[in-house]
Formats: structure tokens, sequence, C-alpha cells
């Protein structure tokens, strides 16, 4: 390709940026040859920029991935059919949507999104944001989840209840038992 | 085991500074230097510091549902505001293999490979413009069913009580659906399917029930039933009330606790598509570039914000679609 001579260039001068954090080992190692030996290790063969990570990725990982992601996928609509076992307590299908659900972010942020090879940096940037979230969505509980619980009686009485269901309910076996009349 | 690690980015600034100073200052010795707070370039830094960012976002409007979901009194099942678990489930596929042709856009890119990574780039908008053609047609089935995010177009009810009872009253008489009715009713039955013969024969009665002021009292549920039943908790099935008979008819219906829902679900899943709008527009203007090894970490950029919707829509799937 014709790009081949240009190749040099943007390594040159973006090397010294993303190299010192890499890996920490690599200082430890071999810290001086390391200036000289990268722009070598650019001109023998593409990609020496990321070869950290691109040594651990690969196509085949990717496609690893993708195959666990669309099992997991499956998994958690298998809890839709009439095949899952506990259709009377949905609690376990949640909690085992909410596993399957959280193996397979993993999966794509571990993978998918590099942060597997990349260096301690991903804690500093992640942890924090991960905590202010949950902070965030346990401050809405007192105010927004709770707040049914006590309320004013004519509130109660346009707010909708499980009540409401039946009584649907109740009117729609009517109904099918009359449409099932007209039928016959 | 600090000095050489703390000596070799030291030496390289120098170099990089030396590389870039030539121009400015030949007199001064003290040469000021470049050193990231986080060793990664600037790009990928804004974008995590920006994606931490949208983790507090969605995770402020999922919180928020959740908290709704399991506080509220009665929330509706999927199958009463006519969500389709397998049309879900095939969005999720959908994102999810996006997320793995991103991936390989960049590997291509890394390669030098500008071709394949076009490729790769291409098949990943096409399949985010894929998943937003899917929501759009979801949109319009709630639509349909009214079902809408707002209150003078949503014609969902929360109880069947007075004010559901003189809403469909109200309905029955519009002008336009009075002449409409008036068409129905001088509509031969061979015309009409024996759906639409049944359904107009149970309209006619709640027709009488509704309009005439002398009559025996009447259960409202029965007349939300016949407009829009709610299925129950086992059926997969959609069964069909006056509204799927007659579209054009448009009667209030009731689904306990679908006002919240709607609220929630067009909340969580409009700002979620606006997210896949903004990568596919990122996407579009990438597949201008050659997108060769110098590019890659425009694509890796891109890539991450992409993975983070894809992330974002495994979490909703679930929530939305099966709790």
């Amino acid at each position: 390709m014709s790009d081949h001579s240009h190749s040099p260039q943007p390594h040159a001068t973006h090397a010294p940026v993303t190299r010192p954090g890499e890996t920490t080992e690599i200082h430890e190692t071999v810290p001086h040859a390391h200036a000289t030996a990268a722009p070598a290790a650019h001109a023998a063969g593409h990609g020496g920029d990321h070869g950290g990570e691109h040594a651990h990725g690969g196509i085949g990982t990717y496609l690893m991935v993708f195959l666990a992601l669309c099992v997991l996928t499956t998994m958690s609509f298998f809890t839709y059919s009439s095949a899952w076992p506990w259709r009377d307590q949905p609690q376990v299908g949640w909690a085992f949507m909410m596993a399957v659900s959280c193996t397979k972010a993993m999966l794509v942020v571990l993978f998918f999104m590099h942060v597997l090879w990349e260096a301690n940096w991903k804690y500093v940037l992640t942890i924090p944001a991960a905590m202010m979230a949950v902070f965030l969505a346990l401050m809405l509980v007192p105010d927004v989840g709770m707040r049914t619980r006590m309320v004013a009686q004519e509130r109660a009485l346009y707010m909708p209840r499980q009540s409401d269901v039946r009584l649907m309910e109740r009117a729609a076996e009517a109904g099918n038992a009359e449409r099932g009349g007209e039928a016959h | 085991m600090s000095a050489p690690a703390l000596s070799l980015p030291h030496g390289d600034g120098h170099d990089h500074a030396h590389g870039h100073d030539d121009g400015h200052g030949h007199h001064g010795h003290v040469t000021l230097q470049y050193q990231p707070g986080l060793p990664l370039s600037r790009g990928k830094l804004i974008m995590w510091l920006f994606l931490s960012t949208e983790i507090m976002f969605f995770a402020a409007l999922l919180g928020s549902y959740v908290v709704l979901r399991f506080g509220s009194p009665v929330w509706p099942l999927p199958h009463h505001v006519h969500l389709s678990e397998p049309i879900g489930a095939f969005n999720t596929f959908v994102l999810i293999c996006s997320s793995v042709t991103i991936v390989l856009a960049l590997e291509a890119a890394r390669a030098d490979k500008a071709p394949q990574a076009k490729l790769w780039m291409l098949l990943t908008l096409l399949l985010g413009t894929l998943f937003l053609g899917v929501k759009a047609y979801e949109y319009s089935a709630k639509f349909s069913h009214g079902i809408y995010p707002w209150s003078p177009r949503s014609r969902v009810f929360e109880k069947p009580d007075l004010y559901y009872g003189s809403a469909v009253r109200a309905r029955l008489g519009e002008p336009a659906i009075i002449d409409k009715l008036k068409e129905l009713d001088d509509t031969p039955a061979d015309k009409l399917t024996s759906e639409q013969v049944a359904a107009r024969g149970r309209l006619q009665q709640i027709r009488k029930m509704v309009t005439n002021p002398d009559q025996q009292p009447f259960d409202l549920a029965v007349i939300a039933d016949q407009v829009m039943p709610l299925p129950s908790a086992g059926s997969h099935g959609h069964s069909s009330g006056l509204n799927d008979a007659f579209p054009w008819l448009r009667l209030p219906a009731v689904i306990p606790g679908g006002n919240m829902w709607a609220s929630t679900y067009f909340l969580l899943t409009g700002f979620h598509a606006i997210h896949v709008g903004v990568g596919l527009l990122v996407f579009a203007i990438l597949l201008g570039y050659r997108l060769d090894h110098a590019r890659a970490g425009m694509i890796e950029n891109a890539g991450l914000y992409w993975h983070f919707v894809d992330l974002v829509w495994i979490f909703l799937f679930p929530l939305l679609y099966l709790f």
C-alpha cells in the first residue's frame, strides 16, 4: 500500500504519549532500549503501537465473546418461554436475568472495550463513576420508590391498584365465557 | 523499581519536547514538558471521561425506572402494553452483532486493511440503522394502541372508573365518530369479517349502555375489557378488542399503571435511541475517511462509545421486556 512510507511519522509523534503507561513491566525490564526499539517494531509490522493489546485480542477471541453473548441473550430470553420452571415466582427470573445481564456487560467491557488489557487508569475512571451511579440510584429509593407508602386518601382514590387489574381480569373471564358461548 | 519507571517517561517527554520546541525556545534551557496525567491518548481519555458521565446518566434513568417499577402499587405486564419480547431479543442480537463488526473494523484498521475496515464500519452503520428501524416499528405499534408518553394523545386510563366512562362517552359522541358509526351500522354483514360482525354487535351494546342515561347500572371494567383486553399473565397471544377490530375507533383503554410505564419506557428507549443515532452519525462521518492505521484511534473511540450504547441496551432489554 502507498501508506507504508508515511506510517513511521504518526508513530514517532504518537508513541511517547501512549507508551509510558502501556505496561509497567516494560519500563522495568528494558528502560532505555525501549525508545529506540519501538520505532523499529513499527517499521517491521503495523499495529506495533498497540502491540500489547493486539496480541491479547484477535478475531478468535471476539468471535468467542460474540457466541457467549448470543448464548447469554438466549438464556435470558428463556425466562419468557413456557419451559421456564419459575413462572409463578418472578423474582427468580429477575435475579437470573440481572446475573446474565451483568455477565454480558462484563464481557463487552472487558473484551470489546479492551478494558481487560488496559493499564490501571481504568480503575481511576470507572470505579468513581460506578460508585456515583450506585449512590444516585439508592438516593431515589426514599423519595420516589416509597412515595406511595403513605399518600393522602384523595390520592389513593385515584391511584391504580392491583384490584383494578383483578377487576379487568374478572371482566375478561366473563367476556371470554360470553364470546365462547357465542361461538358454540 | 520506581526509578526506571519514572525516568523513561521523563526521557521520552524530553525528546518529545525538543522535537516541538525547535522553532521557539533556542535560548532557554528550561523546557516545558507535556506529561499526561493518565497514560493514554487525549482522545481516548476524553472518551472515557465522557463515558463515565454517561454511566451516571443512564444509571439515573435506569435507577429511577427500577425504583418506580418496584415502588408502584401496580405495574403493567409486558403484554398489557403490547411489548413483543421476540422483537426485543432480535434488537439485542442486532446490537451485539454491530458491536462485533465495529471491533473487527478496528482490528482491520490496526492491520492497515483500510477497505476491509470500511466494510465492517458500513456493516455497523447498517446494523445500527436496522436497530433504529425496529425501534421505530415498535414505537408505532405503541402509538397505534393509544400509548403515548404525553397526555393529550395518550388514550391510556389507569382504572375503569367514572373518568374512564365519561371519556368513552365523549369519544363516542364526537361528530366524526358518530358518522363513522352510522356508516358501520349500515354496512352489510357480508362486507365485514365475522370477527368484525361480532365486534360490531358488542360495540352497539356499549353505545347503548354509555349514551343512554336511563340505562341499568353497568360494569365499566367490562367496557374496558371489550375495548382493549388485558392478556393474562400466562398467555403470550394478543387478544383482540374493539380498537383492534376498528382501528379508527380509538376508544380510551384501561391499562393499570400504563401511564407511568409509558413515561419510563419512552424516556429510556428514547434516550438510548438518541445515543444510537449519534453513533450512526459518527460512523457516517468516519466512512468518509480512509480507515487505515492512522485512523485506528478514531475508530477505537467511536467503538468505545458504540459498545457503551450496546451495554445500556443489555440492561434495558431484560428490564423493559422481561421484568
